[in-house]
C-alpha cells in the first residue's frame, strides 16, 4: 500500500526535485541564483564527514529550574541546602533533601547537588515505568547541567543591571519576547530569523547539498527558531502517526484524481506575485516534496512513553533513523513540553512534567545508543525563563512567578556530563552556582526582592558551543550570533562539549 | 443636490437605527465606488527608466528637464507618481516603495514625503530614501539597475528601473512594460497592464464579495443578495441590530460543575454509569460551545456580531486547556459578543471581573501577601497597549540607541518599552484580591465555584499602598498616580479597590497605544495583514475619537475599518496585501459557499468539526488557543521574507496537507453521522453547480460562476486553464461526471494558495 502511493505520487510529477528547483523557492530566495548565493553565503563550511544532529527540547511556558538542581551539601561558603529551604519551605515550595537524587560536582570541588527526584527511575505499582530517567546518565557522564543561563545583550552585574546605561533584553520576563529571544540568541531588538534556521542557513548548501527535507524539522509546530532567511523548517506531527503518512496528502484516488493531483502540483507555481501566495505555495511544496521522500521511512524498535515529549522524540528518533535515505548528514530538531508557567500548583506539576521530559529523553537516548548515534546527537534545553526563587502563594496552590537565569540539561554521548558548567560573574565573584539569597548578589532587586537571577551565562554563549560543536564554522560564528562578540572571551570556556 | 438629499436620507435613517426604529430597509442606499484609480509611476519618455532626482535637486528642476542618471545608496530621491486621488491627510504613510536587485530580493524604501507637483494635474513627488527599512536582507546591490514598485490602498503600480550605484545591469523589466512618461496636453497616459477582474454579474460584485469574507464568516447567496440590495452602510446598521446569537441557536445552557461531578454524570462509566452517556460532554465539556460556535458561524444571522466575537477572543484569549468548563467558556464568549459593538472600555472591565479570564490568568488567587503578575502583565501586553510606544499610526516610536558602551549595535533605533516589571507590579498590586463570588451573588451555589456573576473583592486580600501605573504623554495623574488607604477597613476598601481598578484601567485606556495598537490587530483579523499605516492611522483617530468625542467605539471602529479605501475595491493588486485565511474561516467560507448541511442534506450541520484529524490537525480548534498568545501571533513574519503574516504561524508543512485533506473530507466524502458525537453529520451541496456543469460540457460556464463566487472574478488564466484541464479530463458523459466536474473545481480552489490567502 506504502508502495503503491509512493509510485503513484511519482507518476503523478511530484516526486523528489532537489530542493531549489521548487518555482516557490526561487521566487523567494531569487532570481538569479539563489543556489550561488548560498555557496558564496557558506563559502567558509566544508562538509565534515560522519552524521551530526542538534535537538532543542524547550520547557514552553519557563522552568522552574530552582527546583531542579538543587543544593544538597551544608557547606557554609556556597549556597546550601538550608539557604535553599529557607527561602522555599515555609510556603511549602521546597523539595525535602531526603528525596533529592543525589549528584557530585566536580568543579564545584565535589560538593552534593541534587536533581529532582522524578528525574530518576520511578516505580508505578512496583514497576519501574518505561526506563530508569535521566539521572544515571549524569554519572555516567552524558549528563551535564549548565547553570545561570538566560538572555543577555552583554555581560551584567547587579549593579549595571540596576544602571540604566547598561543594555539588557528586551521585555524582561514576559513569556513570548523571552521566548522569542531564547529561540532567536538576539535580545537586543526583535528578531526575524532563528539561531537554529541560521545556522542551517550557513550549513545546509555544503552538508545536505541534496537532502530532501529541510535541515530543521520541528515536531511542535512553527517556532521561530526553526526559521532561517533561506531555512524553512519541516514541520510533522509527533509520532502518532508513522512518518510514511505524516504528510498524506489525501483523495487523489477517486475519480479524476491523478488529473485533480497534477493540478494541484501545478497550481503551486502560479500566480506567485502575490507574497502570500508564494509563502502558502512554499510551505505546500516542501510538504508535497517531504511527502514522498518519507514513503518508505521505518520505524524504531526502543519504547517510548506515550506522552506528547515521548512522541515527538521518538518521531525524532525515526528521522535520525532514515537519515541516509533522506540524504542529510546534520539534523536540528525541535521538540517542546508545554505546562511549566507554573504560577500555581508547582509541585504536582513539576512531577508530572519532570517525569514525562525524563523518561521521554532517556528512551531517545536509549534508541540512539541502539543506532550507534549517541555520539553524534546532542540534545540539549531551553526555557522562557527560570521562575522567582521567592514562591508565589503556599500550601497545596504554591507557584512561583516569571524570572531570568535558569539552568539547563545537556545531553549526548559527546557531552562532558557529570559536571556543572556556566561562567562567574562579569566581576569575577561568585561561582558556578547562583547565590540562592533573595536581594543577593544574583538577584536583580535589592529592595522586594522576588530572587530573579542575572544570568551567568548567555543563551549566545551556550548556542555557540552547541553551534560550533555541531560543524559551525567560526568565520560565521559572527553572523549567526551577532552578539556573543559582547562576552570576552567567548564561548570556548564553557567547555561542555568538546 | 442629488448628494444632498441622499445625504439627509443617510441622517435620517441613521437616526432611526439609532433610535431602534426599524427603517424601510428595502430602500436602495447607493454606496460609493469602492475603486481607487491604480497608480502609475512615471517614466522617461522612452524607456521604462523612473523619472527620478536627487531630493536636494527636486525643486530647482522641472520635469522635462529630469535627465536619467544613477543613484547612490542610501541617498534621498523623489520619485513621480500619478493616476492618483489622495484624499485629504492622505500623505507619504499611504504609499509604500518596494524594490527588487537583481538577486530576485525584496526590499522597502521609506517613503519620507508625498506633495503635489505644481504645474501638473494629478502628479504627485514622492520622497524616498534607497535604503532599505525591512532588513531582512543585506543592503540591496548597488551594481545596477533595481525595479521599483509604488503601493497604494491595495493596489500596485507598473515597475520602473532606476539605477543604483550605476545605470544598466541583468535586471528585465516586467512582460509587457511600456514607457509611462508625463501626461502633456494632447497625449494621453499608457494603458498600464495589471490584472483586471473580468466582471459577471453586478457593478461591484468583487468589492461585495470581499466585504463578505471581511465582515462575515463566509458568503452565501442570500447574503449577497441582502447586502447587493440595501448595500454596506446599511448592512452594517442592520447588524448592529441584530439580536445575537440567532433564533434557534441560544448560547448553550450547561450548569456549573459542583466541586465534583455527580457519579452518574463524571465520564467515569466504570465505577457508576453515567446517564446518558454523554451525561459529561452535554453538560461539562467544551464540545457543546465549540459546535455552537460553528453552526452560528455556518448559519447565524448575526455573522458581524459573531465574526468581531472572534476577533476579540484572539486578542482577549482565554483557552480549554486550562478553562475546565464548557460554561466558563460561554459566559467568557458573552462578554466577548456584548461588548462586541460596545464600547472597548466596558469590554475591559468586564473582562477583568470575569471568572473564567480571572482564572485563566490567575487573577483569582492574586492577593496582597502572594501576588500573581500573570493578569496585570497580559491585560497591557496583549490585550490593550503592547509592549513598544507607537506612534498613531502603529509604526514604533523609535529612540537614537542610548546605550553608548555597546560595542556593536544589530540596530541604530531602539524601541521604547511602553511599561517595565515595575509597572507590572503596580498594576498586580491595584487587581489584587478579586475571586469567584461563591456567596452572596444571583448564581452563587455553595460548594460550586461561581463562573457566572463578575469577580468580587475579598477585602482583606487587597494591597492598600500606593501605586504608580502607566506613565505617558498626557496622562491623568489621579489614574496614574494611586495613593495608599491608609487605615482603610471594610467598606472604605471595598470603595477604594473598585475605584483604583476603574483609576487603572482608565489608565490603561487613555494610553495613546491603544487606538493603533488594537485597530491594528482588528484590520488583520479582518481584512489584512499588512496594512499601511495611513490605515492603521485612520482607524486609529476613529478609535480615538468617534467624531463625537467618545473613545473606544467599536461600531464606529468597525465601519472605519470595513470601509475603508484601503478594504475596498474589487480587485488589490499589491504583492502584500491580503491574508492567509485562517482555518476557522478557510472552513467556514467553503461550507458556506455551497449549502452546507447535515450528512444527508435534509437539516442542518450539527457543526461537529473538532475530533477529527483533519481539521484538528489544521492547528486551530476553538476554544483551545494552546496559550495566551493566540492560536497565531499578530507580529508573525513568514520565514523566508520579512513579511507580517499572523496566520502563517499556523502554515506549516503539517498543517497545509490537512487544510488539503479537510477540504477533500467536506467535498468528497462529507462527514457521517456518527452517534452520538456527530448527530447530522455534514455535507455541501453542489446541486446548482452541477447544473452549471451540465449546461456546458466545455466546462467555462463553471469556472466563470466558480471565478465570481470563490475568487471574485481575479483568477488568473493560467490557474483557470490548469483547473479546466483537470475538470475536462472528467467525461462529459453522466450526471454524475458533472457533478465530479464541479467538486474537482471546488477542490482545487479550495486548496489552492490563490484561493487559502484572501486578498
Amino acid at each position: 500500500m506504502k508502495g503503491s502511493r509512493r509510485d503513484f505520487l511519482k507518476k503523478s510529477g511530484s516526486c523528489a526535485l532537489g530542493m531549489t528547483a521548487l518555482a516557490t523557492q526561487m521566487h523567494y530566495f531569487g532570481t538569479m541564483s539563489a543556489m550561488a548565493q548560498r555557496v558564496m553565503d557558506s563559502q567558509q563550511n566544508s562538509p565534515d564527514a560522519g552524521y551530526k544532529a542538534l535537538v532543542l527540547l524547550f520547557w514552553s511556558g519557563g522552568n522552574d529550574g530552582n527546583n531542579m538542581v538543587v543544593p544538597n551539601h551544608s557547606d557554609g561558603t556556597i549556597s546550601n541546602y538550608a539557604a535553599y529551604s529557607a527561602a522555599r519551605g515555609t510556603q511549602g515550595l521546597a523539595i525535602p533533601q531526603a528525596s533529592l537524587l543525589p549528584i557530585a560536582v566536580p568543579r564545584l570541588g565535589g560538593l552534593s547537588y541534587g536533581l529532582h527526584p522524578n528525574l530518576g527511575p520511578l516505580t508505578q505499582n512496583g514497576t519501574t515505568i518505561v526506563n530508569n530517567g535521566i539521572y544515571d546518565l549524569y554519572n555516567q557522564g552524558k549528563l551535564a547541567v549548565v547553570t545561570n543561563v538566560g538572555n543577555l545583550v552583554r555581560p551584567l552585574t547587579k549593579a549595571q543591571y540596576q544602571s540604566s546605561a547598561y543594555q539588557k533584553p528586551y521585555q524582561l520576563f514576559s513569556h513570548s519576547d523571552q521566548v522569542n529571544q531564547a529561540q532567536t540568541s538576539i535580545s537586543n531588538t526583535q528578531a526575524f530569523t532563528g539561531w537554529g534556521g541560521r545556522v542551517s542557513d550557513k550549513m545546509t548548501l555544503a552538508n545536505n547539498p541534496s537532502g530532501l527535507i529541510p535541515m530543521i524539522t520541528s515536531i511542535s509546530g512553527s517556532q521561530l527558531f526553526t526559521a532561517g532567511q533561506t531555512t524553512l523548517p519541516l514541520a510533522i506531527n509527533d509520532s502518532g502517526t508513522p512518518l510514511a503518512n505524516v504528510l498524506n496528502p489525501a483523495g487523489f484516488t477517486n475519480s479524476g484524481g491523478a488529473a485533480r493531483l497534477t493540478a494541484f502540483n501545478a497550481l503551486r507555481s502560479q500566480d506567485l506575485s502575490s507574497n502570500y501566495i508564494a509563502a502558502a505555495s512554499h510551505v505546500t511544496d516542501l510538504a508535497m516534496q517531504a511527502n514522498t521522500a518519507l514513503a518508505s521511512a521505518q520505524d524504531v524498535s526502543t519504547l517510548f512513553p506515550n506522552t506528547s515529549i515521548g512522541r515527538q522524540l521518538k518521531q525524532v528518533a525515526r528521522l535520525i533513523k532514515d537519515r541516509t535515505d533522506l540524504n542529510v548528514t546534520r539534523q536540528i530538531f525541535y521538540v517542546q513540553i508545554g505546562g511549566f508557567d507554573t504560577h500555581t500548583v508547582e509541585l504536582t506539576t513539576h512531577q508530572t512534567l519532570y517525569t514525562q521530559f525524563s523518561q521521554a529523553m532517556r528512551s531517545f537516548y536509549d534508541e540512539l545508543s541502539a543506532q550507534s548515534v549517541q555520539n553524534d546527537v546532542t540534545t540539549f534545553s531551553l526555557s522562557d525563563f527560570g521562575r522567582t526563587f521567592n514562591p508565589a502563594g503556599s500550601g497545596a496552590s504554591v507557584g512561583t512567578d516569571h524570572a531570568w537565569g535558569n539552568h539547563m540539561f545537556v545531553m549526548g554521548g559527546s557531552v562532558n556530563g557529570g559536571d556543572f558548567y556556566g561562567s562567574l560573574r562579569p566581576d569575577g565573584s561568585g561561582t558556578y552556582f547562583p547565590t540562592l539569597t533573595l536581594g543577593g548578589p544574583d538577584d536583580t532587586d535589592t529592595s522586594s526582592p522576588r530572587g530573579r537571577w542575572i544570568p551567568t551565562t548567555s543563551v549566545d554563549q551556550y548556542a555557540a558551543q552547541l553551534a560550533r560543536w555541531y560543524g559551525l564554522a567560526p568565520g560565521d560564528q559572527a553572523a549567526v550570533f551577532p552578539n556573543l562578540v559582547n562576552f570576552p572571551g567567548s564561548f570556548s570556556q564553557l567547555g561542555f562539549l568538546p | 443636490m442629488k448628494t444632498k438629499i441622499s445625504q439627509v436620507f443617510l441622517r435620517v435613517l441613521t437616526l432611526a437605527l439609532a433610535l431602534g426604529i426599524c427603517p424601510l430597509l428595502g430602500l436602495a442606499q447607493e454606496d460609493p465606488d469602492p475603486n481607487s484609480p491604480t497608480p502609475v509611476l512615471l517614466s522617461a519618455p522612452d524607456s521604462t527608466r523612473a523619472l527620478a532626482v536627487s531630493a536636494r535637486e527636486s525643486s530647482r528642476i522641472a520635469l522635462y528637464q529630469i535627465a536619467p542618471q544613477a543613484f547612490a545608496p542610501d541617498s534621498k530621491i523623489v520619485i513621480y507618481v500619478s493616476n492618483i486621488d489622495v484624499m485629504k491627510d492622505e500623505g507619504a504613510s499611504a504609499f509604500r516603495v518596494y524594490a527588487e536587485d537583481s538577486r530576485g530580493r525584496e526590499y522597502v524604501f521609506p517613503v519620507d514625503g508625498l506633495k503635489s507637483v505644481a504645474n501638473y494635474r494629478n502628479v504627485y513627488a514622492v520622497t524616498l530614501r534607497l535604503t532599505d527599512q525591512a532588513g531582512y536582507w543585506e543592503p540591496p546591490l548597488a551594481d545596477g539597475d533595481i525595479l521599483l514598485r509604488l503601493t497604494w490602498r491595495g493596489l500596485t503600480s507598473n515597475r520602473v528601473r532606476l539605477g543604483l550605484g550605476s545605470m544598466g545591469g541583468t535586471i528585465q523589466d516586467d512582460p509587457g512594460a511600456v514607457p509611462t512618461p508625463v501626461w502633456t496636453k494632447g497625449s494621453s497616459l499608457p494603458t498600464i497592464p495589471t490584472e483586471q477582474p473580468s466582471y459577471v454579474g453586478y457593478k461591484w460584485s468583487g468589492d461585495r464579495l470581499r466585504f463578505m469574507e471581511q465582515a462575515t464568516f463566509g458568503q452565501t447567496p442570500a447574503l449577497d443578495s441582502r447586502i447587493r440590495r440595501i448595500g454596506l452602510r446599511a448592512w452594517l446598521s442592520e447588524q448592529f441590530q441584530l439580536p445575537y446569537p440567532s433564533a434557534g441557536n441560544p448560547y448553550p445552557n450547561q450548569p456549573l460543575k459542583p466541586g465534583s461531578a455527580p457519579a452518574d454524570c463524571d465520564n467515569d462509566q466504570v465505577t457508576v454509569p453515567d446517564v446518558p452517556v454523554t451525561c459529561y460532554r452535554d453538560t461539562y465539556s467544551m464540545y457543546q460551545p465549540q459546535a455552537w460556535f460553528l453552526r452560528e458561524a455556518l448559519y447565524g444571522d448575526a455573522q458581524l456580531r459573531h465574526r468581531m466575537a472572534w476577533a476579540l477572543a484572539q486578542i482577549w484569549v482565554t483557552s480549554g486547556v486550562d478553562v475546565q468548563q464548557g460554561r466558563h467558556m460561554v459566559e467568557y464568549h458573552k462578554v466577548l459578543s456584548a461588548n462586541a459593538f460596545g464600547n472597548y472600555r466596558t469590554l475591559m472591565k468586564q473582562m477583568t471581573l470575569n471568572p473564567t479570564m480571572g482564572d485563566y490568568l490567575s487573577m483569582d488567587l492574586s492577593t496582597k501577601n502572594n501576588p500573581n503578575e500573570n493578569y496585570a502583565r497580559e491585560v497591557m501586553q496583549l490585550f490593550t497597549v503592547g509592549l513598544f510606544m507607537l506612534k498613531p499610526n502603529g509604526t514604533l516610536d523609535c529612540l537614537e540607541h542610548p546605550f553608548p558602551d555597546m560595542t556593536t549595535c544589530a540596530s541604530t533605533d531602539t524601541p521604547i518599552p511602553t511599561y517595565d516589571q515595575t509597572t507590572v507590579n503596580n498594576m498586580t498590586k491595584v487587581l489584587t484580591g478579586w475571586t469567584e463570588c461563591n456567596n452572596g451573588c444571583p448564581n452563587s451555589v455553595s460548594g460550586t465555584p461561581n463562573y457566572i456573576d463578575p469577580m468580587v473583592l475579598v477585602n482583606g486580600n487587597h494591597d492598600l499602598t500606593a501605586k504608580t501605573l502607566l506613565n505617558y504623554n498626557g496622562a491623568i495623574p489621579a489614574d496614574r498616580d494611586i495613593a495608599a488607604c491608609t487605615g482603610c477597613t471594610g467598606t472604605a476598601i471595598a470603595a477604594y479597590a473598585s475605584a483604583s481598578m476603574d483609576h487603572a484601567l482608565d489608565n490603561i485606556f487613555n494610553h495613546p497605544n491603544l487606538p493603533p495598537y488594537i485597530s491594528r490587530i482588528l484590520i488583520q483579523q479582518l481584512v489584512t495583514s499588512n496594512p499601511t499605516p495611513a490605515y492603521v492611522g485612520r482607524v486609529a483617530a476613529v478609535f480615538a475619537n468617534n467624531g463625537f468625542g467618545v473613545r473606544g467605539d467599536l461600531q464606529a471602529v468597525i465601519k472605519a475599518i470595513l470601509l475603508d479605501v484601503e478594504a475596498r475595491g474589487d480587485v488589490k493588486t499589491d504583492p502584500n496585501y491580503g491574508k492567509l485565511r485562517e482555518p476557522v474561516q478557510l472552513t467556514t467560507n467553503v461550507a458556506r459557499n455551497f449549502g452546507v448541511a447535515s450528512y444527508d442534506g435534509t437539516s442542518l450541520s450539527d457543526g461537529v468539526f473538532v475530533g477529527r484529524g483533519d481539521f484538528n490537525g489544521m492547528s486551530q480548534i476553538p476554544f483551545f488557543a494552546p496559550t495566551v498568545f493566540n492560536f497565531y501571533p499578530p507580529s508573525y513574519e513568514i520565514p523566508g521574507t520579512g513579511l507580517n503574516g499572523p496566520e502563517f504561524a499556523l502554515m506549516t508543512t503539517s498543517t497545509s496537507i490537512q487544510r488539503a485533506n479537510f477540504i477533500n473530507t467536506l467535498i468528497f466524502n462529507r462527514i457521517n453521522v456518527s452517534n452520538p458525537n456527530i448527530p447530522n453529520g455534514t455535507s455541501l451541496n453542489f446541486t446548482d453547480l452541477q447544473a452549471i456543469s451540465t449546461s456546458d460540457p466545455t466546462g467555462n460556464l463553471l469556472l466563470d460562476e466558480l471565478n465570481r463566487r470563490m475568487m471574485h472574478s481575479t483568477m488568473s488564466s493560467t490557474m483557470r486553464s490548469t483547473i479546466l484541464t483537470a475538470v475536462t479530463n472528467i467525461a462529459a458523459t453522466t450526471s454524475e461526471n458533472y457533478l465530479q466536474r464541479a467538486k474537482q473545481a471546488v477542490y482545487l480552489i479550495a486548496t489552492s494558495s490563490q484561493y487559502q490567502v484572501q486578498r
